[in-house]
């Protein structure tokens, strides 16, 4: 591979590894916005990828996947939500139970419905998009080229998220909920109703995040394939600022480290030291460039009517 | 919601006896709800919960092995309690637990000069202090620079699972060893076992004597009056003149201390050495014998031993039925969800109606 090629193949393969990144950031970012501890996102994200196969499985259609992992991610994420708001549990504690259930759930699916342990079988996934438009473009042409849709869906959430939460009255209550429960139930505002809107549309986020995985860059589901990528958003999510925009950024930049861990394949520097780079970082950042109060101050409080 | 609410009263009077009843139905619906599973995967229920029984506690065999199993979950199990009674959220076990191992491997397999018995005992310490440092970096980052701890232990595991796997594939590997792994080590540093031809060490002993320190410290000493009094109030606590930051920084490093102790006793214990990617969640399943316990450090060794049961149990259900082992995590799952909710189960408890509700919306999230 040649220095020109090897280029491309570092940016293609970071777009490719921060897209399920994304999906799970936003996820992050519209729970925390509304006042919702984080911690869920790792098992919602095992929901979206083992039903994502499944839905495949069973209709023969990679869109009933994300149809699938998109309504079990927010099936999840109701876990969460209803111990947490409902019943007034640690945010902590509801978080685990979610992943706890989802890790546990996922291999005794694999289980019963492919009869053996770790892996599915290969089910219909997505393929890698070709648009005949940019394929002229040099560089952008190969890059664009070896995404799936879910890139793209990733990139248009994104944006609709931003839109949706800093332009509109809906994100504007939202992000109040989350700053400040109280005040927002005084003038009017069902807290507990935006409490679970935002966090079951995160858990749906979540699930299509898993389902980039399974069904966008393999074709089956591995027990333990998320690999903490649900952590590891929440990491992202406080790095790029709970901003959706952030989180595309904050993905990129974890994605890039990624790549480069499979270009150098351990030759010049350990990967494990490679991959290390982005936790340092981001730990030198959280601790020593945010201001304290950037998260929203009414993260994890309840109010009571 | 309003639910309990309205009954609020009736709680008040419960509160005596719901310390013990309500994790107590809470364990109950739980295995209900992993019948249910077993039912809908098409087994039987009866079958696996005997099975699980028969394996773990009618033998010693049995019995020893769910000791064995519920070692190390005891000393993440006091690691996240202990932070959790000061209100301190410590989701770094995990990584605080392998360097802990790592320390302990490295110890226990170069340093020969130590005489008899004090070569485990360093290695032992050393491991919890590695973790308990761990804990302090922690503590320190969230009082000098408002970090939070749960991104800041979420990112240190990750880096600190990172670094020991570079250290047992590059400079600590064992020579000629197929996979990464540390050299085996001296047979001065291994655990004495309870049992001969067992996983069952002095480690039990030792985390039964930690955990009842634990308690006596919380309930007798002026520094656990601390913690509890930081943990219940913050802001009063600042104001009667307790030293928040000591009693940060003190909890954080017995909790990570903690850690590194359950990796020290996977290392000089059970494996006798540092493998890769060996702890499968062990730190994160401290979380769940916390909550079971109540944050009650002498109920984690009892809550921990039902986990071990568990563990051991799904060796035989393995071995004598069809039925699948992934299930009973699927049980340890339900165990955390509804005893992290007591008011949940109180509202089950007084009414049945409720009951069939939560039940269907449980079936329904499962699919």
């Amino acid at each position: 591979m040649d220095d020109f090629n090897r280029i491309i193949f570092i940016m293609s393969s970071t777009i490719r590894m921060s897209v399920p990144l994304i999906l799970v950031t936003l996820s992050a970012t519209l729970q925390v916005r509304s006042g919702i501890m984080d911690l869920g996102c790792e098992g919602m994200m095992i929901a979206g990828a083992v039903f994502g196969v499944l839905g495949s499985y069973l209709s023969g259609s990679a869109w009933v996947g994300v149809l699938f992992a998109v309504v079990f991610g927010a099936l999840f994420s109701l876990v969460h939500v209803f111990l947490h708001v409902t019943y007034k549990v640690n945010p902590t504690i509801s978080g685990m139970s979610v992943n706890l259930l989802a890790s546990a759930i996922a291999p005794l699916l694999v289980m019963l419905v492919w009869g053996r342990q770790t892996l599915s079988d290969k089910v219909p996934a997505f393929n890698k998009i070709d648009i005949a438009a940019v394929e002229k473009i040099p560089m952008i042409g190969k890059i664009l080229n070896e995404q799936t849709i879910f890139f793209y869906l990733s990139l248009i959430l994104a944006f609709l998220m931003w839109l949706v939460l800093f332009r509109t009255t809906i994100g504007l209550r939202l992000r109040m909920v989350g700053e400040n429960p109280k005040a927002a139930n005084t003038i009017g505002i069902n807290v507990v109703k935006y409490k679970y809107i935002g966090t079951l549309l995160g858990g749906a986020l979540a699930g299509l995040g898993g389902a980039a995985l399974s069904i966008g860059q393999l074709d089956m589901f591995i027990e333990g394939m998320t690999a903490g990528r649900g952590y590891i958003a929440i990491v992202i999510n406080a790095f790029g600022r709970f901003h959706p925009l952030g989180a595309v950024v904050g993905s990129l930049f974890f994605g890039f480290f990624d790549s480069l861990q499979m270009v150098f394949q351990g030759v010049l520097i350990p990967s494990q030291i490679l991959m290390m780079m982005p936790y340092f970082f981001t730990l030198l950042v959280v601790s020593f460039g945010l201001s304290r109060s950037s998260s929203p101050a009414g993260l994890s409080k309840h109010h009571d009517m | 919601m309003i639910h309990w609410k309205e009954s609020s009263y009736k709680q008040l009077l419960r509160e005596g006896s719901n310390k013990i009843k309500v994790p107590f139905i809470a364990f109950l619906l739980a295995l209900v709800c992993g019948a249910v599973t077993i039912i809908i995967s098409g087994y039987s229920p009866v079958e696996a919960y005997r099975a699980i029984i028969v394996g773990s506690l009618t033998t010693t065999r049995g019995f020893v092995l769910s000791l064995a199993q519920a070692t190390p979950i005891m000393f993440t199990g006091l690691a996240f309690g202990i932070a959790y009674r000061v209100r301190l959220i410590n989701l770094g076990s995990e990584g605080q637990l392998y360097i802990g191992a790592m320390v302990s491997a490295l110890i226990g397999a170069h340093v020969s000069f130590l005489p008899g018995f004090s070569h485990v005992l360093v290695a032992m310490i050393a491991g919890a202090v590695a973790g308990g440092l761990v804990g302090l970096l922690i503590s320190w980052l969230k009082i000098a620079f408002g970090a939070h701890e749960v991104i800041t232990s979420l990112m240190l595991n990750e880096l600190i699972i990172l670094f020991t796997s570079y250290l047992s594939i590059g400079p600590a590997k064992a020579e000629n060893s197929p996979i990464s792994q540390t050299d085996m080590i001296l047979d001065s540093a291994r655990l004495v076992k309870m049992v001969p031809r067992s996983q069952l060490t002095v480690a039990l002993l030792v985390v039964i004597a930690i955990a009842v320190i634990l308690q006596l410290l919380l309930s007798k000493t002026a520094l656990g009056y601390e913690m509890k009094a930081v943990g219940n109030n913050l802001l009063a606590a600042k104001v009667g003149g307790i030293h928040v930051k000591k009693v940060y920084h003190f909890t954080f490093f017995v909790s990570g201390a903690m850690a590194g102790l359950a990796g020290s006793s996977f290392v000089l214990g059970v494996f006798g050495r540092f493998i890769d990617h060996f702890s499968n969640g062990i730190g994160f399943a401290g979380i769940s014998v916390a909550a079971l316990a109540g944050y009650s450090p002498v109920g984690v060794l009892f809550s921990a031993f039902v986990i071990g049961i568990l563990k051991a149990g799904a060796l035989t259900l393995q071995r004598t039925t069809p039925v699948p082992i992934e299930f009973v995590s699927v049980v340890q799952a339900f165990i955390v969800v509804f005893v992290a909710a007591p008011k949940m189960v109180n509202s089950i408890i007084s009414s049945p109606r409720e009951l069939g509700k939560i039940i269907k919306r449980k079936v329904v999230s499962r699919g």
